[in-house]
């Protein structure tokens, strides 16, 4: 290599050198970049995936906070909600927030282009807790914060999954609703709700099914209904108790002190509550076989079943 | 893929089947299985009708039901009416490794290389016909020889760029099988377009090249082989836009249902709202990467010349290099605009992405090359002033044009927003500086890049007049000059005239539409301008006509338009893409308008004495290297910042990046990774054109019977 192709080679380095310079510089000087994972619905959790996750701060800023123009300046906006809300016969600022943001087209802010996406849809794909988190933090926006009345929009905002996941589908038709009609029917041959409590209704002898829907799968109610013994929810396991007098009973534990303990047994579709003085027990065991009926499936006919399935399913 | 689909079509087939035959059984079955003796008649029947029965335990497992990943919450599954959800095809992405390497490395490393060596393939060819043309038409045969000598480089490139192509597919075939799968399935009829266009652009380079000495004589033969150079232009275009249409589908995929990935238009996916925006800013970048890279080539030979004669052909072939490069740039920053603009409106989380959020920082890089281009550039043709006699008179006017460009530049690299600690926010107040604030918003930054676009320019018409005297009065320059200025003016009117009747019709609230109207009349003044511009030349007064018209458009456009950027910005943010389309034009018109008069008025000027080529001092061509390896890199990064906008996706918002790589990488590594193509593509260019001169004799570096010391006309005018 001749001198004039050394000093080419120098000074080619040189520029590409100060070009690795100068991005190790800009990727000091930006900081940490991305979004912040934060959880739990709390105002905390929200300001963190505004200015994060959400790319809420991308187009919106909040007074002196942010720069973002595209959207409107979110300083105050609790008192901008409430007035929108009247002016829309809304409820609370509430609704007009969570309408904003699950349905950002329906009403636009005079000035401004319709250009905010569905958050729960990708890319973004907000989980529901994050955007009630990011509704807590807007509330706080000169409002006072109120999470009890943010949770009950919960059912509104739409659940996103960053996972690809194969929706549970129910064989034939079925609807929610009716469903529900059949756990608390009590004029058939067996009432899901002599024993579960949905929502403060029913009888609270099993696990309380309040928000099941939210946290188990199709699969898991599935087997739960026709394999009830398959898996028993902690603290709901049948004993067997045999008394000194040779008498076995089959019940969950209700209460238990030092003096009785109260069983509840099932008896022909009944639950029925029995008293033993603890100084007639004369053993105890749990047993791994469940207090619920195993022959469900035989008492319910298919349409039932799976709008059972279904109705639990939309417990959340 | 065939194999899937007769397997899944067995499956359905044998599933009928299977139906079929319970429609018989299942009432039997059912009865006894499911319902009690007491269940009602019609629930058989119903089951029956169905065909459905419950799911079956086996060992604690679900049988027949669908699957949930682990550990999810339930999403909104039998709530509504099942049927009316769809049977999705749930397929996992699949990836492999390089042999234990990053995949995704692997790719960016191999594509970026190709990316690069099919940008010169097809960057140069656009040019040298042009300059086989100017050649011809001027009977001019260092043209001709030049014109030849870039496309020798061209077939050694092109064999390089057809390996890469090659193995950037075999990568991502074999490293990325479901992606490619998926763009097979939506794609696969325009690869055979491709590979035909592929064998077209083999067969007319090579033509092109090999038959430039047998196809010249007489004038038929050489308007063949020009016809040549057109088709392999046309071929590589038509490559072009159709790998644009892949890269351009993954950014904002169209004619596809996205749950599915079922194609439903092929058409809409080739031509989704990105593939025009980028066709054209890759055309046009394409042309100013070819020029940069011809131009470092001359640098090279320059500095390695032996004889004055070699030093003043490369010093010429570098100028034209550069010309063409600086020509393809000033539009570049337009193009790059529109492709900024429809990013947005393809997707406002991407835009957002893009200028506000994880990739708002290489933006400040981009801006640092980009100045370095426009202040290599324009330094360039300042040394380039001092081989002209005659450029003294215009040397006063350097200062203010550095004074400009570094104060652009300036304000183009100020962030809006400085990472501040709270110490220092506390003392300023808030968190933005209080006066630079203002020279970090778009409005600030639109402004200096198009005062740097006519800064660059007015050098190049200071570097042209250099050797030009006494002018030959318009009037007395015939038709031609006249018909040029005239066709100049209905251009540049029915661009001023056609959009400011277009803003008439947006459609915007009343209150914000009334921003608008400043918009209109900046157009109408304009075009008033460029009028009074024309007519002045008519009237033999050209120079006060370019030098208005300078006026004017500097005034509204980067004077006015700053300020009124800010109103905007604050009071009607809609109407910013209006004002940026706005300057745009008005820009547009003044540099096309004061050009055609510069060439008329200067056509047959008196020259003042030649242009000396040869006599640059070195660092001119060390600028040339310069211009090369920034442009180089600058692809390099808006590769990365094109790329790298789809986020975790591979197909935005439709087909996910579940591999490991999926992360956007710092700007550090970036930087990194960047630099390492840079230093490979450099080095590969550098050995395939060593490669593409060895059979050559040394001599040849210099065609016989051509002086370079006095040119005159013959250089100056010919571009």
């Amino acid at each position: 290599m001749n001198k004039s192709m050394l000093k080419i080679t120098a000074f080619g380095i040189a520029v590409i050198g100060f070009y690795i310079y100068i991005t190790i510089y800009v990727s000091g000087l930006s900081g940490t970049g991305g979004g912040e994972t934060a959880s739990g619905v709390s105002p905390e959790a929200g300001e963190k995936i505004f200015w994060g996750d959400g790319q809420c701060s991308t187009c919106h800023k909040i007074g002196t906070s942010g720069s973002a123009t595209r959207g409107p300046d979110q300083e105050g906006l609790w008192a901008r909600a409430e007035e929108r809300a009247k002016e829309l016969n809304m409820p609370t600022g509430l609704d007009y927030l969570v309408e904003s943001i699950v349905e950002p087209e329906k009403y636009v802010v005079k000035g401004y282009d319709k250009i905010m996406p569905k958050v729960f849809d990708p890319p973004i794909m907000l989980s529901r807790e994050k955007i009630l988190a990011v509704l807590a933090f807007l509330q706080t926006l000169g409002g006072e914060l109120d999470i009890s009345a943010i949770m009950k929009y919960k059912d509104k905002i739409p659940e996103a999954s960053k996972k690809k996941v194969k929706p549970w589908v129910a064989p034939i038709v079925v609807d929610a609703k009716e469903g529900e009609n059949v756990f608390f029917d009590e004029t058939r041959p067996v009432t899901c709700g002599k024993c579960h409590v949905v929502n403060g209704r029913g009888t609270k002898v099993g696990p309380d099914l309040t928000g099941i829907g939210a946290i188990q799968t199709p699969e898991y109610f599935l087997e739960s209904i026709l394999k009830p013994s398959a898996k028993i929810v902690k603290g709901y396991e049948t004993m067997y108790v045999i008394t000194s007098d040779g008498i076995p009973y089959n019940g969950l534990i209700k209460s238990e002190t030092e003096e009785e303990l109260v069983l509840l047994k099932e008896e022909s579709g009944e639950i029925e509550e029995i008293v033993i003085p603890k100084s007639e027990v004369a053993e105890m065991k749990k047993q791994e076989v469940s207090i619920m009926p195993g022959n469900i499936g035989e008492l319910l006919s298919v349409k039932d079943f799976y709008g059972i399935v279904s109705f639990l399913q939309s417990l959340k | 893929m065939n194999n899937v689909k007769i397997l899944l079509m067995v499956t359905k087939k044998s599933a009928f089947v299977w139906l079929f035959i319970l429609s018989f059984v299942l009432p039997l079955t059912l009865s006894q299985k499911i319902f009690a003796s007491e269940a009602p008649a019609q629930v058989a029947q119903e089951a029956a009708v169905s065909g459905v029965e419950l799911p079956q335990f086996e060992g604690g497992q679900v049988s027949g039901s669908s699957q949930s990943s682990e550990g999810q919450p339930a999403t909104d599954v039998g709530t509504t009416t099942a049927v009316a959800a769809e049977e999705e095809e749930i397929v996992p992405v699949q990836y492999r490794t390089f042999f234990g390497i990053d995949s995704r490395l692997v790719v960016w490393i191999v594509s970026e290389l190709h990316l690069m060596f099919a940008a010169f393939v097809l960057g140069v060819p656009i040019f040298a016909v042009i300059v086989e043309i100017v050649g011809f038409k001027g009977g001019d045969i260092k043209y001709d020889k030049m014109a030849k000598e870039f496309t020798k480089l061209l077939s050694a490139a092109f064999a390089t760029t057809a390996s890469l192509g090659g193995l950037l597919a075999f990568c991502l075939f074999g490293l990325y099988p479901e992606f490619m799968g998926h763009m097979t399935n939506v794609f696969a009829p325009t690869m055979y377009v491709y590979a035909l266009l592929f064998f077209g652009e083999a067969f007319t380079l090579y033509g092109y090249y090999y038959s430039w000495d047998i196809l010249k004589g007489t004038a038929a033969k050489k308007w063949f082989h020009i016809s040549l150079g057109v088709m392999l232009n046309l071929f590589g275009t038509g490559l072009m836009f159709i790998t644009n249409s892949w890269a351009t589908y993954m950014m904002s995929p169209a004619g596809i249902v996205p749950a599915t990935g079922k194609v439903l238009s092929m058409y809409q996916a080739v031509y989704n709202l990105l593939w025009m925006p980028v066709n054209i800013h890759r055309l046009i970048a394409n042309v100013c990467f070819g020029g940069f890279v011809v131009g470092a080539y001359a640098a090279v030979k320059f500095l390695g010349a032996k004889t004055e004669e070699e030093r003043a052909h490369y010093d010429w072939m570098g100028y034209v290099g550069n010309f063409i490069g600086v020509g393809a740039l000033i539009p570049l920053p337009f193009a790059g605009y529109w492709l900024g603009r429809e990013v947005y409106s393809a997707s406002p989380v991407m835009g957002n992405i893009m200028m506000g959020g994880a990739f708002s920082w290489t933006f400040i890089i981009q801006a640092i090359l980009i100045g370095m281009l426009f202040i290599g550039v324009n330094y360039y043709l300042w040394l380039g002033m001092g081989r002209i006699k005659g450029s003294e008179r215009y040397t006063r006017f350097i200062k203010y044009l550095i004074f400009v460009i570094f104060l652009c530049f300036a304000v183009w690299l100020t962030p809006h927003n400085l990472p501040l600690s709270g110490e220092e926010r506390a003392m300023i107040g808030e968190q933005y500086h209080p006066f630079s604030k203002y020279f970090g918003v778009m409005a600030a930054k639109n402004a200096v890049v198009n005062l740097i676009i006519l800064a660059t320019f007015f050098s190049f018409l200071i570097y042209r007049r250099s050797n030009k005297g006494e002018m030959v009065p318009f009037s007395e320059q015939g038709k031609a000059g006249k018909i040029g200025i005239f066709s100049a003016l209905i251009f540049c009117l029915l661009m001023l005239v056609s959009y400011a009747v277009s803003l008439n019709f947006v459609e915007l609230d009343a209150n914000i539409k009334v921003f608008v109207n400043p918009l209109i009349r900046a157009l109408y003044i304009q075009a008033f301008a460029v009028c009074l511009a024309a007519f002045l030349t008519f009237k033999n007064k050209g120079k006060l006509g370019q030098t208005l018209l300078f006026a004017v458009t500097a005034g509204i456009a980067v004077l006015y338009f700053w300020y009124y950027g800010f109103q905007v910005m604050q009071k009607a943010n809609l109407v910013l893409r209006y004002l940026s389309v706005t300057q745009v034009a008005i820009v547009m018109s003044c540099l096309i308008m004061n050009a055609i008069i510069d060439v008329f008025m200067f056509r047959k000027a008196k020259l003042v004495g030649g242009i000396v080529w040869g006599k640059m001092p070195v660092r001119s061509q060390y600028t040339l290297l310069l211009l090369c390896i920034v442009i180089v890199i600058l692809m390099g990064l808006m590769g990365f910042i094109r790329s790298g906008l789809r986020m975790d996706w591979h197909i935005y918002g439709v087909l996910q990046d579940t591999s490991p790589w999926a992360y956007t990488p710092t700007l550090s590594y970036m930087g990194r990774v960047v630099g390492l193509i840079v230093v490979l593509f450099l080095g590969l260019v550098t050995f395939v054109f060593w490669l593409a001169n060895l059979g050559e004799k040394k001599e040849e570096a210099k065609p016989k019977g051509y002086n370079y010391e006095v040119s005159g006309d013959d250089y100056g005018n010919a571009h």
